[in-house]
């Protein structure tokens, strides 16, 4: 990192530690900006915010199999069958 | 008649009050309840326990706590946060069971390795060294999830959203993945806001460092732009 820049920025140990925070937006505006500031110069740390920022939103990359309809059908049938026909779900 | 519901849908007041009619509408309603909610729920699940037929399972034993407490939902959460909570207990109470059936396992694979292990397995067992212990040995795929990744960073990730442990593990899936506030996760577990945070927290950066330690044991690869490519 730039030393002179380093001086206005916060410690690459403390990135981690606001990482959660600068995710949900509830960082303060300057610890925010000098935040992203130092991100901008130190490559390690702005690996990890993208990693734990993809970490955090991992909906688009898990693959959410589909059931195959036969399951729910399954299932179905199992509650009739424990339940009684008094209770006939389907 | 089936409805068509989304999962947010069944969180609906006017539908809940059908499930509780206790009539004819009533069982048709849970039908609905079902089709709307099984594949999230079973996604839940699988993450968890892997095997899609043991998460089927364990999903039908969801299903029937559900039917039979509905009576008693409060409605103080929304009705798909309870169904997350019974899914998770039961998903607890399955690992316990394997937890336990990997004890036997260890104890009988140390036994085998002793001197006179067969003869240990026997005592133990009461007579003959293949039936009950032996029987009781699940041996499962803990395989996680088939991922389908974009790129090798995403794979990385995917592998260790596999291999969190409770209770981030916990916190993590609900949160991140299934998408519940933080109030909701911490009511279903029991935590404090403060405590969900902290899980949270440490669970993204434990599968961060994962990922970073991969990329650099892969060398090769440099990341770049959300995509990892071949530098």
């Amino acid at each position: 990192m730039n030393i002179v820049a380093a001086r206005f920025i916060y410690p690459c140990d403390q990135i981690p530690d606001f990482a959660y925070d600068y995710l949900e937006h509830r960082l303060p505006v300057t610890t925010a900006l000098r935040f992203r500031t130092h991100l901008k110069f130190c490559k390690g740390c702005a690996e990890f915010v993208r990693l734990y920022r993809m970490a955090a939103d991992p909906v688009q990359f898990l693959e959410e199999t589909p059931a195959p309809p036969e399951l729910i059908e399954r299932t179905l049938e199992f509650l009739e069958n424990e339940l009684g026909k008094e209770s006939d779900i389907r | 008649m089936t409805e068509a519901l989304s999962f947010e849908g069944v969180n609906d007041a006017a539908f809940l009050a059908r499930l509780r009619a206790g009539d004819s509408a009533a069982r048709l309603a849970f039908s609905n309840l079902v089709r709307a909610t099984h594949g999230r729920l079973l996604g839940y699940v699988r993450r968890h326990l892997g095997d899609l037929e043991e998460s089927q399972e364990v999903l039908q034993e969801v299903y029937l706590a559900a039917h039979k407490g509905l009576g008693g939902f409060e409605g103080k959460s929304k009705l798909t946060t309870w169904l997350f909570s019974l899914a998770h207990f039961k998903v607890c109470d399955r690992i316990a069971d394997r937890t336990r059936d990997r004890a036997v396992f260890r104890d009988v694979g140390d036994a085998l390795d002793s001197d006179d292990g067969l003869a240990a397995v026997r005592v133990a067992d009461g007579g003959d060294a293949g039936d009950s212990d032996l029987s009781r040995v699940t041996v499962w795929d803990s395989a996680p999830d088939k991922v389908l990744a974009r790129n090798r960073a995403e794979r990385w990730i995917a592998a260790a959203v596999a291999a969190l442990e409770p209770p981030g593990c916990d916190v993590y899936q609900l949160r991140d993945v299934e998408g519940l506030s933080g109030e909701e996760v911490a009511a279903m577990l029991g935590l404090s806001h403060a405590a969900v945070r902290v899980q949270l927290h440490r669970a993204r950066a434990t599968i961060v460092a994962f990922v970073r330690a991969r990329i650099n044991r892969a060398g090769e690869f440099e990341t770049q732009g959300g995509k990892a490519v071949r530098a």
